[in-house]
């Protein structure tokens, strides 16, 4: 549980990523360009952020839990580490990721506080969910607009705001991804993604809904301080907070390695 | 005095987070047997408070705890001064840490006091971390004691390691011989026989381990020395003929913690969807009732979307020159784990199987904790010993039982 609650938290991270600057004119918008330039917009060398999850299923029941996370670069050049904090049962637990150069696969590692050991992970089936919230492997993944083919479909209000609605769809035959389609909303103004819609493979409707809100500008860097995926067929929602959110602090050097992960009461 | 007084009211009593280094548990278990044994009722109960305080001093991190607990059947002892649990039997009262980490550099620490040392890769069983002493009180709980301790440890680039000196033996702690919980068959014992257990003070001097670590690419890899005094006993059974005064013997039981050495290696990879995980430990012991051990163990682990399956497999290529359940951290090898671990919306639940492969003798195990609340928890299962009972899971026949729990965490 704990491993897959870390791992959906770099989704978050990625999330965090989503460019947002003052947005230029696209006089006659591709989605391609649109969503380059989105991506390469907004980059911080370093981010760290207090996050609070909540999980709420279709009988209302509500639990929650908090981390401390920290990044340093960007992107398959990241490092990682998030420090739960909440509920009492998982306080301290943490959870290590380092790149390693030529792989998709980043070197990951889990400190359980009861075994005062970390132990390294593999990585998840991209369907593998976790009970409790409502995002799978394949949501943290930082979308690449790269391996999809992308179209613009035309344009919409979501919350008062006027966003350009793209279509992304796995360019691969039988490719590994779940979804057969993706639908993006990228605000105009910010180049900023408020809304995904997400719609699995040999499906019609829908499956789950990913919304982006309460948007700040923080350092000069805009973010999403509220994430929520709702699970359309199960009606149960996963939101993810933010608070006390910094870009380009500089992190110290030992903070991502496995003798800080293994601190006890450290960050 | 007040001060101290006040901190140990803090540390005893539940509360609400009075300051944010504040947390804890309460829990109230209850046990039902399959049977009565050796005068033991069919219920027994176990109370525990736990509150722990952690407190950032700086660069430094302090770190202490204090537990208080209530057990019903008679494993516990009189409220005494433990305060590295060298007594024969569980306090009341105990501190399982009190800490001081220290930053030195970067990434060199050194940790002073009394915390819980864990070692190795494979999990199940390694026998890195199995040497450590543990607490068997309850047999099926895999209860690790911590250590008096001085640790310096440290990373440069990919490489790592842990220089650990412990100046104080901490023993095994096993539960009262003849109960249901005790690791020896009673079948091998005339019927009615009772023990008299001395408590003898362990050897002051503990042990010396270091280890080093380093990481490349997929692999992860180890190797540990360690040299000093085995915290698990080897018992000495005596007729004492004072002692013999009514129709039943009594057996004298001492003692012994011999000195062992050791080295070993640990070696972890990712394999696509799994992690396999090795380790192998060569042990020397002068003592002729220890002897020389080479364990090995080899661990894969799958996970499966919310669940997570452990097979591991561990055995001794010498056989000891006793009983091997007299050894106590070795006494199931060869064996196998299988472990299932699985998170669902509610809760999680497990399933465990360990199997002696030498005596057919095994465990199984299942648990089920359904979350009330985030920090409400409800947990029930049972423990299934079977098998040979000359084997040292088989012996612990009469301690079959179910488990309920209530646990609150703040």
């Amino acid at each position: 549980m704990i491993r897959n609650l870390a791992k959906l938290l770099l989704s978050v991270a990625a999330a965090l990523l989503m460019p947002l600057y003052s947005t230029p004119t696209f006089a006659a918008p591709d989605a391609r360009a649109l969503l380059k330039e989105s991506e390469s917009r907004h980059r911080t060398k370093t981010q760290q952020y207090s996050g609070d999850l909540t999980v709420v299923n279709k009988e209302g029941k509500v639990r929650k839990k908090g981390w401390n996370s920290y990044r340093q670069g960007y992107a398959g050049d990241s490092k990682n580490l998030i420090r739960f904090t909440d509920p009492p049962e998982v306080k301290g637990v943490g959870f290590l990721s380092l790149p390693r150069p030529g792989s998709d696969n980043p070197d990951q590692w889990l400190y359980l506080p009861s075994m005062k050991r970390e132990r390294r992970i593999a990585p998840q089936d991209r369907d593998a969910s976790f009970v409790g919230t409502d995002f799978n492997y394949e949501d943290m993944e930082e979308f690449d607009h790269e391996k999809y083919k992308v179209s613009l479909q035309g344009e919409e209000t979501i919350d008062g705001q006027p966003c350009w609605v793209i279509t992304a769809i796995p360019l691969e035959k039988g490719s590994k991804s779940i979804y057969q389609k993706l639908i993006l909303y990228l605000r105009k103004d910010i180049l900023y993604l408020v809304r995904e819609d997400l719609i699995r493979k040999g499906e019609k409707e829908q499956a789950k809904r990913l919304i982006l809100s309460d948007i700040k500008n923080v350092e000069g860097h805009y973010v999403a301080a509220r994430m929520e995926m709702t699970d359309l067929k199960k009606g149960s929602h996963t939101t993810v907070t933010l608070k006390q959110i910094s870009f380009n602090r500089p992190q110290p050097a030992s903070r991502f390695t496995l003798q800080n992960l293994t601190r006890e009461g450290g960050d | 005095m007040r001060p101290l007084l006040l901190l140990l009211v803090l540390l005893v009593l539940p509360c609400s987070a009075l300051a944010e280094g504040f947390s804890g548990y309460a829990e109230l278990k209850g046990f039902a047997y399959g049977e009565r044994f050796a005068g033991e009722p069919y219920g027994a109960g176990w109370g525990t408070l736990y509150n722990k305080w952690e407190q950032r001093l700086g660069e430094s991190q302090f770190t202490t705890s204090l537990r208080a607990e209530w057990i019903t059947s008679p494993q516990s002892s009189p409220l005494v001064f433990d305060p590295a649990d060298r007594k024969l039997r569980r306090p009341p009262l105990s501190v399982p840490e009190l800490w001081l980490r220290v930053p030195l550099a970067g990434s060199h620490d050194l940790e002073v006091g009394r915390f819980q040392l864990g070692w190795g890769k494979t999990d199940g069983y390694s026998p890195a971390d199995a040497f450590l002493p543990r607490d068997v009180t309850d047999p099926f709980a895999d209860e690790k004691l911590p250590l008096w301790a001085v640790r310096l440890s440290g990373q440069e680039e990919n490489l790592r390691y842990q220089a650990v000196l412990v100046p104080v033996t901490t023993p095994w702690r096993l539960p009262p011989l003849g109960s249901r919980n005790a690791p020896i068959a009673s079948g091998a014992l005339p019927a009615g026989t009772t023990f008299h257990e001395q408590d003898d003070a362990p050897p002051l001097p503990g042990f010396a381990a270091l280890r080093l670590l380093a990481t490349h690419g997929d692999w992860d890899l180890g190797v540990w020395a360690r040299s000093g005094v085995r915290p698990a006993p080897i018992l000495a059974f005596s007729l004492d003929p004072a002692l013999q005064t009514g129709p039943v013997p009594v057996i004298s039981v001492a003692r012994r913690y011999p000195r062992e050495h050791g080295v070993g290696v640990e070696v972890s990879r990712v394999a696509g969807p799994y992690v396999v995980r090795g380790e192998a430990a060569a042990l020397f012991s002068t003592d002729p009732e220890l002897g020389d051990a080479l364990i090995g163990t080899l661990s894969v682990e799958r996970g499966f979307g919310d669940g997570t399956l452990l097979v591991t497999l561990a055995g001794n290529a010498i056989d000891p020159p006793v009983d091997p359940t007299l050894l106590f951290d070795r006494g199931l090898l060869p064996a196998l784990i299988v472990a299932w671990n699985q998170t669902e919306e509610w809760g999680a639940w497990k399933l465990v199987w360990d199997c002696g492969l030498k005596r057919g003798d095994g465990l199984l195990k299942a648990e089920v904790g359904y979350n009330v609340t985030d920090t409400w928890k409800v947990t029930v299962g049972g423990d299934l010993p079977y098998g040979s009972e000359r084997g040292p899971l088989g012996a612990l026949h009469g301690a079959r039982r179910l488990v309920a729990a209530l646990r609150r965490s703040w």
